[in-house]
This record gives C-alpha cells, structure tokens and sequence, in this order.
C-alpha cells in the first residue's frame, strides 16, 4: 500500500495555466464494482454487466459518486492534503465502462486571494475512448502560502 | 404525442417543483473510519487526511475528515437487494409522490443523469451524523436532444448535521425521455 504525499502545494505556487499531471486510470470491473459498493450504490447497472446491456449501455458503468471521488482524488494527488475541495460541478457524459481506461486531465483557470487562502478553479476533464466521460470546474482552496 | 397532450403533462408537473422529491433522510451510521477506510481503498485514494490521525491533526483539519465526495455515501438508502434488478436499481419501494412516476407513465422511461454539482462548506469529521432534504428545483419545458423528447429535471440535496447545520449540497440534473420518440425532429 503506497502511502499519500504529505506535502502540500501553497497557493503561492500555483498559477492560472499551470496543468495538472495527468492520470490515467485503468477502468476494470473490480474498480466500477469497489466505487459502487464502497458509496453504497447497489444499482446493478454499476455491478451487473447483462443488467446493464439490457438498460442500453455497452457494460456494467461507474457510478457517479466513484466518478466524483476520482475526481477530487485527481485534484488532492496535485495540490496535496492541505487542500479543500469546495466544490464539484460536472458535465456527465460517456460511460466508464471496463477496458476503457479514463485519462483524467486538468488546467487552472483562476486563482483568486480570500483572507489567508488561494481559492484555485480547475478545469477538469476525464476522457476515454467513448468521449468525454465528465467535464467541468473544481474549486479548490489552499493555505495562501 | 400531440403537443397539446405534452403541454397538459408539464402543466401536470408543475405542482411538484418548489416541493420535496422525496421524505426527509437520515444517514444509517454516522461519519466513521471503517467506511471511510472501504472508500480509501476502492479508489486508492491515499490522501493522509482520511486515515492517518497524527498526520490529519497537523493539518489545517485538525483530525480525521472524510473524502469530501462521500458526502452522497453516507446518506445513501439501506437497500433491499432482493427484487432490487425488478425495481430498476432503486433500493426500496418509493412510495413518495414525485414526478418521475408520472413520467414513466406517460412513456418517459429512460432516464440519463447529465450534471451534478457538490458543493462542500466544511468537511466531515467522524461522528458526524447527516439528514438531508431534497427538492425539485425545476422542470424544463419538454426538448428535443439525441435521445428523443423529454424533459430536464433538476433537484437540489441539502446535508445537514444533528444540529441543522448545513455542511454541503448537490444539484442533480437528469433528462427524462421517451426512447420511442429517438430520431424527432420537434
């Protein structure tokens, strides 16, 4: 088990234009089935791969709460465990489903002072081979630095 | 469908916007570690604000907080998983009167979720207990997409603590469509 970064970036250092490192995570089974699950989901287009054909979709397929956890998980692996995700705000788009990996990019599209913190929006996109799984803006807080 | 007939539909709808989409929830267990433990795990997630309580209270948290995008997870309905596939995925009878029923009858069946947005005001810690209350903030006209006609609906989740502080919210938009009607042109 790896354990997480403990340095955190200061707002100082952050700036409009800075991407994200990207990360690309290899979309299975056991990963839409653990999200599902761990947030409590038992709707079985997210663990039932016949259940979800039957419903029109290509395979079994993330549940919105996993997609959201990675996002933030995306956002907190850059900015580190000092930073506050206020908010998530996506456009949902083609499923996650297993084989495709989702590559997850980001760009930081403003970066404003408030009292003794730097509130950074991103612009957030997860992507695989389908389309555009989820689009939108995360914003994001950290010590001011 | 005449549009006639569609239009007496939305004007059927309208009395459930401003209302609540379903009762009042609480979450069955406080904020705790070992579910917060089970989420770290399914998504790898190794930020050492969720576990590690020395680390977490030489942060500005002060102690242990939960992966914000939990916030849904805790609230989340015990399920009954028999008969849970007949039911289309909901994890109990809803006997609740809202509008997606009335959509489904009228041949609105297919349901895609197209935006969510969380927002967090603090993060929670273990112990915290949520309820929330859900409300039907708007019903679109009926559209035209790719996937037929239908109609957008959105709700707005409200998560409060024991003492009615609220700690975030999520607006959920999904649009209701008629499958039947895929290939429409008005």
């Amino acid at each position: 088990m790896t354990t997480g970064r403990t340095r955190s970036l200061r707002g100082s250092e952050v700036a409009v234009g800075d991407e994200l490192p990207a990360f690309e995570l290899p979309v299975t089974s056991t990963v839409i089935v653990a999200g599902a699950i761990a947030s409590r989901d038992f709707m079985p287009a997210h663990h039932d791969a016949e259940f979800a054909r039957g419903q029109g979709a290509p395979d079994m397929f993330m549940n919105i709460l996993t997609t959201n956890g990675y996002v933030a998980r995306f956002i907190t692996d850059w900015a580190g465990p000092e930073a506050m995700i206020r908010k998530i705000a996506i456009r949902l788009g083609a499923p996650a489903v297993p084989g495709q990996p989702l590559r997850f990019t980001g760009q930081v599209t403003r970066a404003d002072e408030e009292g003794d913190e730097r509130v950074i929006e991103v612009a957030v996109r997860a992507a695989n081979d389908l389309g555009d799984h989820a689009t939108g803006t995360v914003v994001v807080s950290l010590p001011r630095g | 469908m005449a549009d006639e007939e569609v239009d007496e539909l939305r004007a059927r709808l309208e009395r459930y916007v401003g209302e609540p989409m379903g009762p009042p929830a609480v979450a069955p267990d406080p904020v705790n570690v070992p579910m917060i433990r089970h989420w770290v795990d399914a998504l790898d997630d190794r930020n050492p604000v969720y576990l590690d309580e020395e680390f977490a209270a030489t942060t500005r948290f002060g102690g242990i907080v939960a992966p914000p995008a939990m916030l849904q997870a805790w609230t989340m309905p015990r399920p009954r998983i028999e008969g849970i596939a007949e039911r289309g995925g909901a994890p109990d009878e809803i006997e609740f009167d809202n509008p997606i029923p009335v959509l489904d009858e009228a041949g609105y069946v297919g349901t895609l979720a197209t935006n969510s947005e969380l927002e967090f005001v603090r993060y929670l810690r273990p112990g915290d207990h949520l309820h929330l209350t859900i409300e039907l903030e708007s019903i679109s006209s009926r559209k035209t997409t790719s996937l037929g006609k239908g109609y957008f609906l959105t709700w707005v989740t409200t998560y409060m603590t024991g003492d009615d502080e609220v700690v975030g919210r999520q607006m959920f938009r999904v649009f209701k469509f008629d499958p039947s009607t895929i290939g429409a042109t008005s």
